[in-house]
């Protein structure tokens, strides 16, 4: 295995594992927040605020995360000043992010039933009162496990940054693998630091989706 | 900002992204046959505990749902030569999105099985209906109308996701991006115009599998 | 003097007309009972009321002011003087009974958490569930559920009280604590306008019965002479039927 001891490589892959856990978090919390703002557009009543969520939604989820990456990537450049990949992957991906979990929320707050707006309409709230103490707390709890679900997906799109040059999990492994002629062992363990990181959220997002279904 | 775009430089090569349409279509068209075979035989090993094939395909969900597509591939095409198993970038590519499609769909197609109402079974039983037939009338076909729309949503995850495969030098759509970026110097109209294409590909096969597999599994129906 | 004074209401939905032109006027501490068969309107009218549904031609008036503006402010000071209680409750899941009866007012009218708590122990006890305060919906049976939706209506003190078929939604066992409630109310001269399958209640507690029919009034007047002696065919059915 030339010069690499099994040790080197994990202890590289374990570095660059780091970076997909930062990006991820990023990208997830930024996206938190730009997915709240989608979703009050989505649910505003005026419709070119509407017509903005949905095509922003629809375009983002109807292309591959690769291409956004890259439109992001060199469309930031179009100026002539060179973005370091980080960037470019830490806001493409808050973008796809956006997106992703602006349709979820939506899903949760469509699925309260209308008589909940009804009763409370009936109690004189007005439409922010309803959202505010009805509609979104409820929406809320249910929101928790598909978020937690969706945070798999932001991990697994992390890697997909490796291709514009962001050194995290799968560049190291690539690199490594390059330098070391052993892809299957590599990627093997790549894989399982994939999965490290994914299988808890899978297993606690189903957990959640057991405890959380009832209604308080 | 000074910039000229130059969307002209991109349409010349319209040949190139027409070529590399064609191969993602493929691609996605076999993905998507072979992962619902997949996904209708483990969800029934899955729902029916068939010993142990139930224990593997749980694994294999597990497994190829929780790392990443680009993982999965790189692992196939770099990984697999090293046990002299030598694989082209087209099978490579196409393997791998079969692999990554049939995991999530033994799991979708599990769930719709599983919503089959107790009472639909009893009645067919009460109507003296074999085993088989039940499954096939009463349970698998409700159970796939059922969840077809989320199957339609991961066969487009999965044809989006198939960008990636450039990266082992399948020749797909952004493979053609790619090589057209090289030779014009426009990666961001050309990108632009590529995301264009997967956005009218990723609608249209939406539609087409809503409607096609609507009318294929209500065919009979009024 | 007139609370509520509904004159030439129409609606529509689609193309069906389901409101034909209903005048209806309800007094000050009057008990008006809305019965007919499903679709003959008595629901939708009910909810035009509180501003549920919107209307198309006629006016409503409630204390003098007319209702009709979609506009949401208008609404919300329409929903301040009209309470309602539903057919499936709509208690809110997520809220303790007694939150559930003092979110509105506090959120509303800014009233103070303080006496708030005090009044909504004070309601609860009226409908008999004193104990209930710290309780959650999912735990009580649907006639208390419904009495809770009672005291959260009553929590907003106002001066009518819409009852959209109450009872409907009850086992046959619990439908009577609910009524006995709604009994109270009425003897304690809340203004009441109901619809409601329960034609003996409604014979007993209301003052006014209004029988519709294809989307129009088609009988009214006091309960006695309406249920003995029935005017038209439509209701002499219907009353065999029920009764």
């Amino acid at each position: 295995m030339n010069d690499f001891t099994l040790g080197d490589i994990l202890l590289a892959l374990l570095h660059g594992l780091q970076w997909t856990a930062i990006l991820s978090l990023t990208a997830f919390v930024l996206g938190s927040l730009g997915g709240l703002i989608i979703l009050a557009l989505r649910l505003a009543h005026r419709p070119a605020l509407v017509w903005l969520a949905k095509t922003f939604i629809e375009v983002f989820q109807g292309t591959p995360l690769l291409m956004q990456l890259f439109i992001v990537f060199f469309g930031l450049s179009l100026g002539g000043v060179e973005i370091p990949p980080w960037l470019a992957a830490a806001l493409g991906l808050t973008l796809y992010t956006s997106a992703y979990l602006a349709e979820i929320w939506r899903g949760c707050v469509n699925a309260i039933p209308n008589t909940q707006w009804e009763g409370s309409a009936a109690l004189a709230l007005n439409r922010y009162q309803q959202m505010r103490h009805v509609i979104l707390p409820q929406a809320l709890r249910m929101a928790i496990a598909p978020t937690v679900g969706f945070l798999v997906q932001v991990v697994k799109g992390t890697s997909v940054a490796s291709i514009i040059g962001f050194v995290e999990l799968t560049k190291t492994g690539g690199m490594l693998a390059n330098a070391t002629f052993e892809p299957f062992l590599i990627y093997g363990l790549v894989a399982a630091g994939y999965f490290l990181l994914c299988y808890p959220l899978s297993l606690y997002s189903r957990h959640l989706e057991r405890t959380l279904h009832v209604a308080r | 900002m000074s910039y000229q775009f130059d969307f002209l430089a991109v349409a010349r090569e319209a040949p190139e992204l027409a070529a590399g349409l064609a191969r993602t279509v493929e691609l996605t068209a076999v993905a998507c046959i072979a992962g619902l075979l997949i996904g209708i035989v483990g969800a029934v090993c899955r729902a029916w505990q068939l010993r142990p094939f139930n224990t593997l395909f749980a694994v294999y969900v597990e497994m190829f749902r929780n790392t990443p597509f680009l993982v999965q591939l790189f692992f196939l095409f770099f990984g697999l030569p090293t046990l002299g198993i030598d694989i082209a970038p087209d099978s490579a590519a196409m393997l791998a999105m079969v692999i990554n499609l049939g995991a999530y769909a033994v799991e979708i197609i599990r769930s719709g099985i599983e919503a089959t109402p107790k009472g639909q079974i009893e009645a067919a039983q009460a109507l003296a209906l074999k085993r088989w037939q039940i499954f096939l009338h009463v349970v698998l076909r409700p159970a796939l109308l059922r969840v077809w729309p989320a199957m339609t949503s991961q066969v487009v995850i999965v044809m989006l996701g198939s960008a990636v495969c450039a990266q082992i030098s399948t020749e797909e759509l952004s493979y053609a991006a790619s090589l057209i970026q090289s030779r014009n110097f426009r990666a961001f109209e050309t990108y632009f115009v590529t995301a264009g294409l997967y956005l009218a590909l990723a609608l249209l096969l939406r539609q087409t599998l809503l409607r096609g597999g609507g009318r294929l599994l209500k065919r009979g129906r009024p | 003097m007139s609370l509520v004074n509904i004159t030439g209401l129409h609606k529509h939905y689609g193309p069906n007309h389901v409101l034909k032109g209903v005048d209806l006027t309800v007094r000050q501490g009057d008990v008006v009972t809305l019965i007919g068969r499903s679709g003959s309107g008595k629901s939708t009218l009910l909810r035009t009321i509180n501003g549920l549904e919107s209307f198309d031609q006629g006016s409503i008036t409630l204390a003098g002011q007319t209702i009709g503006s979609r506009d949401a402010k208008a609404l919300q000071q329409l929903r301040l003087q009209v309470g309602m209680v539903f057919q499936q409750f709509n208690l809110f899941p997520h809220l303790t009974v007694g939150e559930n009866i003092m979110m509105s007012p506090r959120v509303v009218k800014g009233e103070s958490p303080h006496i708030l708590r005090e009044e909504a122990h004070a309601l609860l006890a009226k409908v008999g569930l004193a104990d209930k305060f710290d309780a959650w919906p999912d735990q009580l049976s649907g006639g208390q559920q419904q009495r809770v939706a009672i005291a959260r209506a009553l929590a907003m003190k106002p001066q009518v009280l819409l009852c959209d078929e109450i009872t409907s939604a009850l086992d046959p066992e619990l439908v009577n604590e609910v009524l006995a409630v709604v009994r109270q109310l009425a003897q304690e001269g809340m203004t009441l306008i109901m619809v409601t399958h329960e034609m003996r209640f409604a014979r007993d507690v209301s003052n006014h019965v209004v029988f519709m029919h294809q989307g129009k009034i088609h009988e009214a007047g006091h309960p006695a002479d309406l249920f003995s002696r029935p005017q038209t065919p439509e209701l002499q059915n219907f009353v065999s039927a029920v009764m």
